[in-house]
């Protein structure tokens, strides 16, 4: 195994549904200029980066570490930029991760974003389908991500109203959230009423589209005591895929993300999940998601996701709550969300989070995935 | 396995796939009020701490990130460092006077005429007169040019917060032999036609060399129902663009009759409320054809319906 690697600073920007007064570049740097104050550091400090975001053809600038580069005072440092769809920022860490954790650096700065008002995004992810094969009948992942929920309601039970009641804790979870900008109380039955986009997806089903960017300092069990007295510790990581189209794909649970979490959780030495973890963040893109994960993750057997959400068990005062911060339903600047979620566990198990601090939170769950629901990670955070 | 025999040819059509979408940029604030100057004729450059110059207007130093003091107006003559010729156009690198660094622009001359280090001037065009670089022309040449110098920029214009932009992306894709006896099938004989899996009688669809999960070479060829299973569906009823068809209509991922892996495709609906009923996982659907000559497509399938009874 490698070195102990933990998470000594944090910063992200204050999202929003579009902001015309700062480029991309520009973006990058207020949540850089954050996490560096966050952990006492100045970018001489750092020695690698890592920049995450989305596909390019989400806001047309090819190679944009160039530009990036520029705006956070890299020039002359190790930079890898990386993409993985919606997992790219949680994917960005796992890379930084790496290199702590292997001994190249003892520092990482990992900074993840997207500018999701400058393009067209669903039309963007139609073009992940095979151009011969389905892209002409695309509508994004919101008609890919719909169709598998219908089919997950039959066989898991994953009705309309339990998909609402997510929606609705998170969404109502969002309000505190300072970051977030979506912000409105809202009812299961505001959900269960909202206009069909993709049924069963409705409206409020859905996370806002945003601008934002989020960054983390990663720093070696030998330096991270000069940027904080309790770093959030990652106990285990890993980012899993399978096949896109072979038959033994069921998409009922995520195959990929329970194979991740049981690499994560042997390494962090979880055996009860719904009792070791204090808190979980994940990422959802829409509300049918949470429940996948629910049981992928092994907070509840395969088959029972409706019964958790309806117990509260999930819910911020409930015994393993989920998405206190909001989750994807208060901002979702997708390449960064992987990140966001991080921190928002970080935060949790260092005792100082801003949303909805769990009491005593010790040991978080974070899970983000991308791609076609066919790349799904997980990590264990602690203090 | 993973190649081809020299005997089969390597220069075949290919299937034409464009990318088309617009956006809506933000330059950020330098460059949004080096833009927004287009029209007032000033060319807008940034002042770093260190004292340098950097022309377009640039958010961030590229020495060491930091923003600039303050925006500045160029000069509009400055020394020519570098130049090509691309499609009879000479394009030049323009390094200002008094700022640190050369941009691209187009040089108004013959290449025969350009030498490097020569003196230039901005032409400003005559038709443009919007918020782009191009409102500059391009940069003559202008031997006896004095040396501008960098001044205050008196009562900047608002910065720009956004620009539209649009770009389309044209790709030639190659079939592959197996996407392309799947498409000659179809355009031929109007049969969709898979690849059985390694060890199994169903058909992989769309067909390919390897099995996902055995990654063993896959099996014989197999021609598949215009009948099939729904596994998956969702009822569009959201207008996004690009979409090809007037929603509402249901996105379908359909195993064939004969196959194990999905196709994609839609079935048209009238009514929503009616569609949840009609259509789910499960249902049994047939494929309705396009009428006329058939193109070697997916879309030689119109759309599929559901079997009734």
């Amino acid at each position: 195994m490698g070195r102990e690697v933990g998470i000594v600073g944090v910063g992200q920007t204050h999202h929003a549904r579009r902001r015309t007064d700062v480029s991309q570049a520009g973006l990058v740097r207020e949540a850089v200029d954050r996490a560096l104050a966050d952990a006492n550091l100045s970018m001489e400090d750092i020695d690698t980066i890592v920049i995450a975001t989305g596909p390019v053809l989400f806001a047309a600038v090819n190679q944009p570490e160039k530009w990036v580069v520029d705006a956070i005072g890299a020039q002359g440092k190790s930079v890898v930029r990386l993409t993985s769809g919606g997992g790219a920022g949680f994917a960005g860490a796992l890379a930084g991760y790496y290199q702590v954790a292997g001994g190249y650096s003892e520092r990482t700065l990992v900074v993840a974003y997207d500018k999701l008002s400058e393009g067209q995004l669903q039309y963007s992810i139609s073009t992940l389908y095979d151009p011969f094969w389905g892209r002409e009948f695309a509508v994004g992942i919101m008609g890919f991500s719909a169709a598998y929920w219908r089919a997950r309601m039959d066989v898991l039970g994953h009705t309309e109203e339990a998909a609402a009641m997510v929606a609705a804790k998170n969404r109502n979870n969002a309000i505190k959230n300072p970051y977030a900008h979506q912000k409105k109380q809202v009812t299961v039955e505001d959900v269960l009423n909202s206009k069909a986009l993709c049924w069963p997806i409705k409206l409020l089903d859905v996370p806002p589209i945003s601008d934002g960017a989020a960054a983390i300092v990663l720093a070696s069990d030998k330096v991270a005591h000069h940027s904080t007295t309790r770093p959030a510790w990652i106990r285990g990581m890993a980012y899993c895929c399978e096949a896109d189209n072979a038959p033994e794909r069921s998409l009922m649970l995520s195959e990929p993300l329970a194979i991740a979490s049981r690499q994560v959780y042997r390494a962090a030495g979880i055996t009860n999940p719904r009792r070791q973890f204090d808190v979980v963040e994940v990422q959802e893109p829409y509300s049918c998601f949470e429940l996948n994960y629910y049981e992928s993750l092994g907070l509840c057997p395969p088959g029972q996701a409706a019964e958790l959400i309806a117990s509260g068990a999930t819910q911020v005062d409930g015994d393993i709550p989920v998405n206190p911060s909001g989750g994807c339903m208060g901002a979702n600047p997708i390449g960064a969300v992987g990140v966001i979620r991080l921190i928002e566990a970080a935060t949790q198990v260092m005792g100082r989070n801003e949303t909805h601090q769990i009491k005593d939170a010790k040991t978080a769950l974070v899970q983000s995935g991308g791609g076609w629901a066919n790349l799904r990670g997980c990590a264990v955070l602690s203090a | 396995m993973f190649y081809a025999p020299d005997t089969a040819p390597i220069d075949l059509p290919t299937f034409k796939s464009t990318i088309s979408l617009p956006y809506t940029l933000t330059p950020g604030k330098a460059a949004g009020t080096f833009l927004a100057e287009m029209p007032n004729r000033r060319i807008v450059a940034s002042r770093f701490a260190d004292g340098s110059v950097i022309a377009p207007a640039q958010d961030f130093s590229p020495k060491d990130g930091e923003e600039p003091v303050e925006l500045v107006q160029a000069p509009e003559t400055g020394e020519l460092t570098g130049f090509t010729r691309v499609d009879g156009v000479v394009l030049g690198l323009v390094k200002l006077d008094g700022c640190r660094n050369a941009f691209v622009h187009r040089i108004l001359a013959d290449m025969a005429d350009v030498k490097v280090g020569q003196r230039v001037a901005a032409q400003w065009s005559a038709s443009d007169e919007g918020t782009s670089i191009l409102a500059i022309e391009g940069f003559v040449i202008a031997a006896d040019a004095p040396v501008g110098e960098v001044k205050p920029l008196v009562g900047p214009a608002e910065p720009l917060g956004v620009i539209n932009y649009g770009m389309a992306l044209h790709y030639d894709h190659a079939y592959g032999p197996y996407y392309g006896r799947m498409f000659d099938e179809l355009k031929e004989n109007g049969v969709v036609m898979g690849v059985r899996g390694s060890n199994a009688d169903e058909a992989l669809l769309p067909p390919r060399e390897i099995d996902d999960i055995t990654h063993k070479r896959t099996g014989t060829w197999k021609a598949c129902a215009d009948t099939g299973t729904i596994r998956a569906c969702s009822l569009i009823n959201m207008e996004v663009y690009g979409q090809t068809r007037p929603v509402p209509y249901a996105y379908a991922e359909i195993v064939l009759d004969g196959a194990s892996t999905k196709m994609i495709h839609i079935i048209e609906i009238d009514d929503l409320e009616v569609a949840k009923q009609q259509i789910k996982p499960g249902t049994r659907v047939r494929a309705v054809w396009t009428k006329g000559e058939r193109k070697g497509a997916v879309s030689d399938i119109e759309r599929f319906e559901v079997i009734e009874g």
